[in-house]
């Protein structure tokens, strides 16, 4: 029985990884991190083009921190000098003595202060800050619960899961293993072991790229203090929570592909329903796999509910998130529940492509 | 033991789809005809005794293993279904040698099963090739080869000789009867009675999902040679072919395909036609298969049919 199940681990591995259509789960994987470089890449050529102009209009941080809302425009630039770019926005007079804007801009080097007069009185100062590792974890706890879990990985699950034995039949190819001596609880355990050995190691893999290429443009001192600090434990929950998703909903599209014939209604049901979650009473809120997987994630992402209007903040309803020990568990027993009804429906599984 | 294969009172349908209905057979060792018209039952017939369909009602034993054991019944049990799909990308020898390691056995093994069934059915030139790049009737050997690897007492094969040449055909034959001689169950569908008269111990005859009748095949054999036949040839020297074949008195007719790459002939004489192609690819020119793409054989049916409904 072990020799059967590793040999179908081993088919099922070549299947998917070489598979023509395992290029768009690949690039699923690979995207977020591609753009946390180009963000790298962004951060660090901003980064070079501050110091350049801090170099050609020196200003300390402390005299920029000094300035105070309500100085005039020839006290600031008494104080700071010239800046490196003034803009006068040519807004239209509602009238003789309408107000005049005028924007000075300085940067220390690493960060950018924007200077907003009206009138020549100082209204308002904006500081643009350097990227800092606590700014991007918190951007990337948003993209990875709201778009890795939710999308990219869903999505890859999808793709993976559902064609274990749905792709099969499509491809009239199922037969094989049903014409091997094997038991068919073993044949859907040895391809759900061999889907998630896939989607743990491509997805887990696009996690780790895109921590290696978020944390890319820091300063190697800082990223090792980051690493000494929460870093390690962070990175480790992370790929954590990838497994468990990989787990979760790769259970329940390998029993989608064993009892639906169309992939794309059950797919875009447990999407429907995970994408509605914020928005679902307390009670429901937990009849969901985004639900625990955003739990336990080490850092609490930017709710979309923040920047709702007041009425739909009233709708959306919160629930307390669980213990970490409850939503790992619950994930386990909720996997091993749908894969023990995903086992009975292999049992009665037949060949008829006829009516695929 | 038991060494037939059996099925008691079998019913199979599809939905509200007849698949086969009130199938009762005791089919005992040999070489054993499936035939009938498409849409008969020779399928469903075959996916039931090999478990890969579960029969609505009744019981299946194939040498005293229930249909519903698979893991037992796939150890006994060879299969060359007609579906004419594989894995992807595998080779020849990687497709066997994939379908051996399933049954558990040592890699070595596998490879020894898989060269020698490859070696039996005459692909070992192309076993390092993608599947994808056969021909038909190389499919055809392979998945031949995959329905002996394993060395089964009971062989299943769906349409076994569509696509052959004449050589491998006859080869493949021969191999059905050595099978056959070892006291193993050798089980074919066709439905090309002239195919069914050549290679059978006995015949099922189906039609609509029943069993019309059973037994021995000189009973049809008279039936089949007063029927003209129908049978394509592809030939990358089609004018050549046509030229030989219409030198036969048999041959009645020989129509060169639009696209130049094969000939259809009509003959009177099946045996004879057969004979005769083999010598003409042993001359040399060369045949790339053989396919009967004959319409009348259904008038051959609707006779015999027609006959066993009165008796029925």
């Amino acid at each position: 029985m072990i020799g059967s199940m590793i040999a179908v681990i081993q088919l099922e591995l070549k299947k998917t990884f070489f598979a023509r259509r395992s290029l768009w789960i690949y690039l699923l994987a690979i995207a977020p991190a591609f753009l946390y470089l180009v963000h790298a890449v962004d951060v660090t050529h901003d980064h070079e083009h501050r110091q350049a102009l801090a170099a050609a209009h020196p200003v300390s941080s402390e005299a920029l921190r000094s300035i105070a809302v309500g100085a005039s425009l020839e006290d600031v630039t008494a104080k700071l000098g010239e800046p490196y770019a003034n803009v006068k926005p040519n807004f239209r007079r509602r009238g003789r003595g309408g107000p005049q804007f005028e924007v000075n801009n300085y940067t220390d080097g690493e960060n950018d202060f924007t200077f907003v007069f009206v009138d020549g009185v100082l209204q308002r100062i904006n500081e643009q800050d350097r990227c800092n590792i606590q700014k991007d974890s918190e951007i990337f706890a948003t993209v990875f619960q709201f778009f890795y879990l939710r999308l990219a990985v869903f999505f890859g699950c999808v793709g993976i899961f559902m064609n274990l034995f749905r792709g099969e039949m499509l491809d009239k190819s199922l037969h094989f293993y049903l014409l091997s001596p094997m038991r068919r609880e073993v044949l859907m355990a040895g391809k759900f072991l061999a889907g998630l050995i896939a989607a743990v190691l491509i997805f887990a893999t696009g996690t780790a790229l895109q921590l290696a290429a978020l944390s890319w443009h820091f300063e190697p001192g800082a990223v090792s203090e980051y690493l000494r600090g929460p870093g390690w434990g962070q990175i480790m929950t992370y790929l954590g929570v990838t497994a468990l998703a990989c787990l979760g909903y790769g259970s329940i599209f390998l029993a989608a592909g064993l009892r639906f014939r169309n992939p794309i209604l059950p797919g875009a049901a447990v999407l429907l329903w995970e994408a509605a979650n914020p928005f679902l009473p307390a009670a429901l809120k937990k009849v969901s796999i985004i639900f625990y997987l955003q739990s336990l994630c080490p850092v609490v992402a930017s709710s979309p509910g923040r920047n709702l209007s007041l009425l739909l903040r009233l709708l959306l309803s919160s629930a307390e998130p669980p213990a970490a020990w409850v939503a790992i568990t619950g994930l386990l027993v909720v996997s091993m529940g749908v894969l023990v009804i995903a086992a009975f429906r292999a049992r009665k599984l037949e060949i008829n492509y006829g009516t695929e | 033991m038991d060494e037939r294969v059996s099925f008691e009172n079998v019913s199979r349908f599809y939905g509200e789809v007849l698949g086969v209905n009130r199938v009762t057979l005791s089919i005992p060792p040999g070489i054993t005809s499936l035939v009938g018209p498409n849409g008969s039952g020779k399928t469903t017939l075959m996916n039931l005794m090999t478990g890969l369909v579960r029969p609505t009602r009744g019981e299946i034993s194939v040498r005293g293993i229930s249909s519903r054991d698979p893991e037992r019944l796939c150890r006994s049990i060879g299969y060359a279904t007609q579906f004419d799909s594989f894995p992807r990308g595998l080779t020849g020898f990687e497709f066997i040698f994939s379908f051996l390691t399933l049954f558990g056995f040592p890699k070595a093994r596998c490879r020894t099963l898989a060269n020698a069934a490859i070696e039996r059915v005459r692909m070992g030139e192309a076993a390092q090739r993608k599947v994808a790049g056969y021909s038909k009737g190389m499919r055809q050997r392979i998945r031949l080869a995959q329905a002996i690897a394993h060395d089964p007492p009971v062989l299943v094969l769906d349409e076994p000789l569509n696509g052959l040449d004449p050589l491998v055909r006859s080869e493949t034959i021969a191999l059905f009867r050595e099978y056959a001689a070892q006291g193993r169950h050798v089980i074919v569908s066709s439905h090309v009675l002239h195919e069914v008269d050549q290679i059978s111990d006995q015949v099922i005859l189906l039609s609509n999902g029943y069993v019309v009748a059973e037994g021995q095949i000189q009973g049809v054999r008279g039936e089949i040679q007063e029927q003209p036949m129908q049978v394509w040839i592809r030939s990358s020297r089609p004018a050549a072919l046509a030229s030989k074949l219409f030198e036969q008195d048999h041959v009645v007719e020989a129509r060169l395909a639009a696209d130049g790459g094969g000939v259809l002939i009509k003959t009177r004489d099946a045996d004879r036609f057969y004979r005769s192609l083999n010598h003409i690819a042993l001359s040399g020119i060369d045949i790339e298969g053989v396919t009967p793409a004959d319409d009348n054989v259904n008038s051959v049916y609707e006779y015999l049919i027609g006959g066993g409904e009165e008796g029925r």
